[in-house]
Order: C-alpha cells, then sequence, then structure tokens
C-alpha cells in the first residue's frame, strides 16, 4: 500500500454495520483521512417494474480501488449511472466528501470531481479523438472559441503518458478499433484529472495486452491518490487490481471483501447467490427499517 | 500479413494500408512511443470533402454551360442564379446546422413564408422597416420555439412535428392574409434586399455574411463541437454535461429565425409579398444541404458545403432552364444529384467502418504474434 491503500481505513461497507462488523464502524462520515470520499446510501432504483437497485450502500475512499462484481443485471452499471448524473436514484443519497449532492446530472458530477468512462465509451464516433477528449471540458478562448491546437497537444500528451497508441488524435473515433476506442475513454477520464473515477467494464472489448495496459494505467490512478470504481466481469482482472470487492446480486450488496480476504470461490459464491449474502435481509431491503 | 488482411475478413486493401500506414498496437510495450498528433495530410482530406466535390460538379456544369448557351456569359444571369441560391443558402445553413444537431425541420418554407407575409403586411400598413424585418424574424424565431420545444421536451419525432407545424403555419398565413399578395410596398423597404453593392448581389452579400458567421460557430466554438456532439451520439453529450434539449431547441430557433428571414428579404427583392412563396423551400434547403455533405444521420457537415449545395441547386435548376432542357427533367437532374450525395454520405460512414476493422485485424495479429 502507498499509505493511501485500503489497509489504513478502518472502515467497511455501512450495510454490514449492524450485523457483522465487530469493529463497531458507526457508519458516519466525518471529515478525517478515513472518510470516504464517496458515498452511497440507501439508494433504489427501478425502470418501471423491473428493480435495478434495492438500498444499495457503497463507500469508495481515495487511493483504493473498489471493484463491483455481479453477473448481467447486478446492477452495477446503474450504479455508475446514477454516480455519473446520468439516472436518477428514486430513493437515497450520495454523499461526496461528506456532502449530500441533492440532484446529481452529468455537469454536477464533473463540478463534484467525478469522471466516468462508461460502457458503451460515451464517444461521439464522428468526432475526432482529441474533441472527444475534451468533451464536456474544452480548452477555450474568451470563454467560447475552442483551443484546438492546445487540445490536439494535450490529447496527445494524455495518450503518450498512458502509453496509448493512436493513428492520429485528428482521426474520427469511428475509424479507431475497440481497444483504442476504450483507450481513448480511459484517457478523456484522466484528462480531467478529477479525484473519483469510475469505470464501467474497462477492458471490455480489450485483448490480453490491452488489458493489461488498462490496468496498469488503473494502478497509476489509485497510486495517483485517486478513487477509483471499476465494474467489471472480469473476475482475474479485478482481483489482481481491486483493493475492495463489492460482490452485486439482482440489485442487492451481497457482500464486501477486503483483498487480505479474497477467495475467488466465495465472491463466485456471492455473484451467483450459491454463497449466502452478509445480510440476507439486504435482498429484500427490510434492512432499512433496521438501520436508524 | 498483407494478403490476410486483403482478403478473406473483406477489408478492401486500401482500407489495411489506411490502417498499415501508421502503426499502432493499443497498449504495447513499447516504452518511447511517438506524439501521435500527426497533422492529416491534405489529400486525404480533400478526398472526403463534399464542398470540393461540389464545386467541381458546379464547375463542371458552368462549363458545358458556356459551350450550350450564350447566356452564361451574361452578368445578369449570374447575379440571378447566385440571388436565388442566396435565399436557398441563408435558410440551407440554419437547416443544415440543425440537421448536424440531430434535428430536421420539415416547416421552414412555412416559416419562409411567415417571414414574407408578416413583413410584407407590417411595411404595407406604414411600420418602419425595423420593425417589419425585427418582427418577421421574431415570428419566424417563435416558430422554431414551439417546434424545438415540441421535439425536445414533448419528445415527437422531428419529422412529424415540423410537418405538422408546416401545414399549420401556411393555413394560419393563408387565413390571415385571405391568400392576397400584399404590395405595392415602400422604397425604403424594397431598398433592403434588392440591389448591388459593385457587381455583387447585396442578397449574395447578406448570405455571405450569415453563413460566416453560422461557419464560425460551427468550426471554431465549443457550441459548434456540442451540435456536432448531440447530432453524432446524443446520450454521450448528455452524459458530459451537454444541455442537449435546450441546444436542440436553440437549433430550431435559429432555423426558424433565418428562414423568416430569408423570407422578408425575397419580400423586399421582390418588391411584394406572395402568398406561394416558400412552398418548394422546405424540400430545397434540406436538398442543398445534403448535397453540400450534411449527413442525415448528423454530426457531419460543413457550413462551406451547405452554401456550395444550395448554389449548386440554384445553377442547375437556371443552367437546365437556360440549355433549354425539358423543364419536366430539371427535378430529374436535382433528384438523381440528391441521391448520389446522400450515397456518398453512406459510403463516407461505411470507409469509417472499414479502416476500423482493419485496424483491429492488425492489432489481434500484433498480439498473436
Amino acid at each position: 500500500m502507498d499509505g493511501f491503500g485500503t489497509d489504513c481505513h478502518a472502515t467497511t461497507v455501512g450495510f454490514t454495520v449492524l450485523t457483522i462488523n465487530p469493529r463497531g464502524d458507526d457508519g458516519t462520515v466525518g471529515s478525517g483521512p478515513s472518510a470516504p470520499v464517496l458515498e452511497l446510501r440507501h439508494v433504489a432504483k427501478s425502470f418501471g417494474h423491473v428493480v435495478a437497485l434495492r438500498a444499495v450502500e457503497m463507500r469508495v475512499y481515495s487511493g483504493e480501488i473498489l471493484a463491483l462484481v455481479g453477473d448481467n443485471g447486478a446492477g452495477k452499471s446503474t450504479i455508475v449511472k446514477i454516480l455519473a448524473g446520468v439516472y436518477q436514484p428514486d430513493d437515497g443519497e450520495i454523499r461526496v466528501r461528506g456532502t449530500v449532492v441533492r440532484r446529481m446530472n452529468p455537469r454536477m458530477a464533473g463540478l463534484s470531481g467525478i469522471s466516468t468512462v462508461f460502457q458503451d465509451l460515451g464517444l461521439v464516433e464522428t468526432l475526432d479523438v482529441a474533441t472527444n477528449m475534451y468533451l464536456g471540458q474544452p480548452l477555450t478562448r474568451f470563454g467560447i472559441f475552442a483551443k484546438r491546437a492546445a487540445m490536439y497537444r494535450g490529447a496527445a500528451i494524455t495518450l503518450r503518458d498512458l502509453q496509448v497508441r493512436v493513428p492520429s488524435v485528428r482521426i474520427p473515433v469511428a475509424e479507431l478499433s475497440g481497444g483504442q476506442r476504450q483507450s481513448v475513454a480511459v484517457a478523456r477520464a484522466i484528462l480531467v484529472d478529477h479525484p473519483i473515477v469510475l469505470m464501467d467494464e474497462p477492458t471490455a472489448a480489450l485483448g490480453v495486452r490491452e488489458t493489461r495496459q488498462v490496468g496498469k494505467i488503473i494502478d497509476n490512478l489509485k497510486d495517483m491518490g485517486k478513487a477509483v470504481v471499476i465494474v467489471s466481469h472480469d473476475l482475474e482482472f479485478v482481483l489482481e487490481h481491486a483493493d475492495r470487492v463489492q460482490a452485486m446480486r439482482l440489485g442487492s450488496v451481497r457482500g464486501v471483501r477486503r483483498r487480505r480476504d479474497f477467495n475467488r470461490e466465495e465472491i463466485v459464491g456471492l455473484i451467483t447467490g450459491l454463497v449466502a449474502g452478509d445480510d440476507p435481509s439486504q435482498a429484500r431491503g427490510d434492512h432499512l427499517e433496521v438501520r436508524s | 500479413m498483407k494478403e490476410r488482411l486483403a482478403s478473406p475478413e473483406g477489408v478492401p486493401a486500401r482500407e489495411a494500408k489506411r490502417a498499415q500506414s501508421a502503426p499502432i498496437a493499443a497498449g504495447s510495450d513499447v516504452a518511447e512511443v511517438a506524439l501521435p498528433a500527426t497533422a492529416i495530410a491534405w489529400h486525404e482530406k480533400a478526398k472526403g470533402s463534399a464542398s470540393l466535390a461540389v464545386f467541381a460538379v458546379i464547375v463542371a456544369f458552368t462549363l458545358v454551360g458556356f459551350t450550350r448557351s450564350d447566356q452564361f456569359y451574361n452578368y445578369l444571369t449570374w447575379s440571378n442564379i447566385l440571388t436565388t441560391g442566396s435565399f436557398t443558402g441563408i435558410v440551407a445553413c440554419f437547416e443544415g446546422l440543425l440537421m448536424i444537431g440531430g434535428g430536421l425541420d420539415l416547416s421552414v418554407g412555412s416559416a419562409f413564408l411567415a417571414g414574407v407575409m408578416s413583413g410584407t403586411a407590417l411595411s404595407y400598413h406604414g411600420w418602419n422597416d425595423f420593425v417589419a424585418f425585427g418582427a418577421a424574424a421574431g415570428i419566424g424565431a417563435g416558430i422554431g420555439l414551439v417546434n424545438g420545444l415540441i421535439v425536445n421536451y414533448g419528445h415527437i419525432a422531428s419529422f412529424i412535428t415540423t410537418l405538422g407545424t408546416m401545414f399549420a403555419i401556411e393555413a394560419i398565413v393563408v387565413t390571415l392574409t385571405g391568400g392576397q399578395p400584399i404590395g405595392p410596398l415602400s422604397a425604403s423597404f424594397t431598398r433592403v434586399g434588392d440591389g448591388s453593392i459593385g457587381p455583387v448581389p447585396i442578397m449574395l452579400l447578406y448570405m455571405v455574411g450569415i453563413a460566416l458567421c453560422a461557419h464560425v460557430v460551427l468550426e471554431y466554438t465549443t457550441l459548434g463541437t456540442q451540435i456536432r456532439a448531440i447530432g453524432g451520439n446524443r446520450e454521450a453529450a448528455s452524459a458530459t454535461g451537454v444541455n442537449t434539449q435546450r441546444l436542440s431547441t436553440i437549433l430550431y430557433v435559429l432555423c426558424g429565425l433565418f428562414a423568416a428571414l430569408a423570407g422578408v428579404l425575397q419580400a423586399s427583392y421582390l418588391g411584394a409579398g406572395d402568398p406561394t412563396l416558400g412552398a418548394s423551400l422546405n424540400l430545397q434547403a434540406i436538398a442543398a444541404a445534403i448535397i453540400g455533405g450534411v449527413s442525415m444521420y448528423g454530426s457531419i457537415g460543413t457550413v462551406i458545403g451547405i452554401v456550395l449545395g444550395s448554389v449548386l441547386l440554384s445553377v442547375l435548376t437556371t443552367g437546365l432552364i437556360l440549355m433549354r432542357i425539358n423543364p419536366g427533367m430539371q427535378d430529374f437532374v436535382v433528384g438523381v444529384v440528391l441521391i448520389m450525395a446522400a450515397g456518398a454520405d453512406r459510403m463516407r460512414r461505411q470507409r469509417m467502418i472499414r479502416v476500423s476493422r482493419a485496424r483491429q485485424i492488425e492489432i489481434d495479429e500484433g498480439a498473436a504474434t
């Protein structure tokens, strides 16, 4: 750990408070060094009759990588989209550095220091690489004119620092390979230098080498003291890079494990439901009544 | 490797070559990486430029015209062609901008007509020109606002919404004016759109000025980038904090505003308000934009292309008359040009996909070896 790692935090995830946390973490949010930089409390979200999230809790600290794992429909991507301000939660609250963010939207997420790499990448295919990287955070002259040359340069330097190779930052994203698009999407999230980075399936479209490269980038982000949330199907990747793993199933949190407690079989069990969750009531959402 | 790229995956050799010309291996272990800001060569840009193609067609058609009709040597012919093209051009600029932003407005002809009739009616009844032009533009903006609000906040498809407003506005205008032309108009009113500065028709200057503004906005401002972004991937644009609904609504407002302004300028040019004006403009504006390289799928297109598309339409319609081609066949020619332009748009997009695929194969092979 680099002084920022999770091991220095004597806290764990909120919903386990009443049942399994013997150390008496009271779940309160303070302003001390161990306070979570990003927190979800009782967040629920439905799409029509489909319940995507029920009373989900999540905490992320600076300088750590939290991985959300789960099967399709577990609600991982929904969490990312809520944090990015794309979806509004039906219930619950989002706290950034202890402050409740009442109405999260993409702009607010940016102002709160959250940047996101979406699973569908969120790139505009017809725009060039540099313009995509600066979309939503353009360099401007007099506030309205785009400083294109500076953006081309900045994009090129960022990509070079990440050791990502694209033929040119001036070609449209539509002409890139899957891995290159992924790299551009990751580079865009890094370009802003926000303290919180969310990544939805960062390795989905990638080959072995490209996956290793993205892993390196994620580790770098952690070393820079950023809080990183990754959503991934790739359990090997997750176990290699994450400091904590939060297992989700059918819209509920089934358990959170720290690096030293990683047990592949148990995590797979939590994901598939073969291993009972830490708090069975979580699945029904009735722990809400238990909590104060 | 070249052979494999060229044949079984169905990637033609030239795309493979294009992908290879700057070899890449995303996430390679190479520590030293070249600065990937390489400029695109001018001939690569020119190859994909719709404006250049349209310009070439205009030149070619004109050259043929010189051999077929003496009228092509006449200054008045060109003054007429460029003035007619200017009216279409002003409307098409903002129709095109809207299409680049992923919208569509079929009601520009009606907004144009509303501009014609409201401007002339006010001028006829003694209001000063400033009020007449301002009110016409304001009415156009109002029509655009209604379109924009219904499409973006009412979530009704732009095609249907603007088709509806097209009929509705035309009906209102015809009812209010009784379908009668308005005129004659004061000399000061007609001076605005008629005449020329030196040999250059004043309408052409208006159009160039307006188009220049649109060009600067689209190419040099962050707003222009946002317009392309909402046309290319609305969700992605929204996720980066662009207020997509508001921006799209603004584009509808501009579209209506400049359509009506072009209308009142044409009334000024003609010296009367004719309720039959603008009928063909709906499709002409869209055709000019597409001929000029605006993509039907949004995001792609330039103002220069749109202006050249408008001029080409005007050159074709006037030129074919001068060449004594059967008037019935004029629309045929315009139709063929339109479909060819749409085909070019599709080919452009297909090429992007092929280049991407060639690149993917190369990376896969690089990882395998």
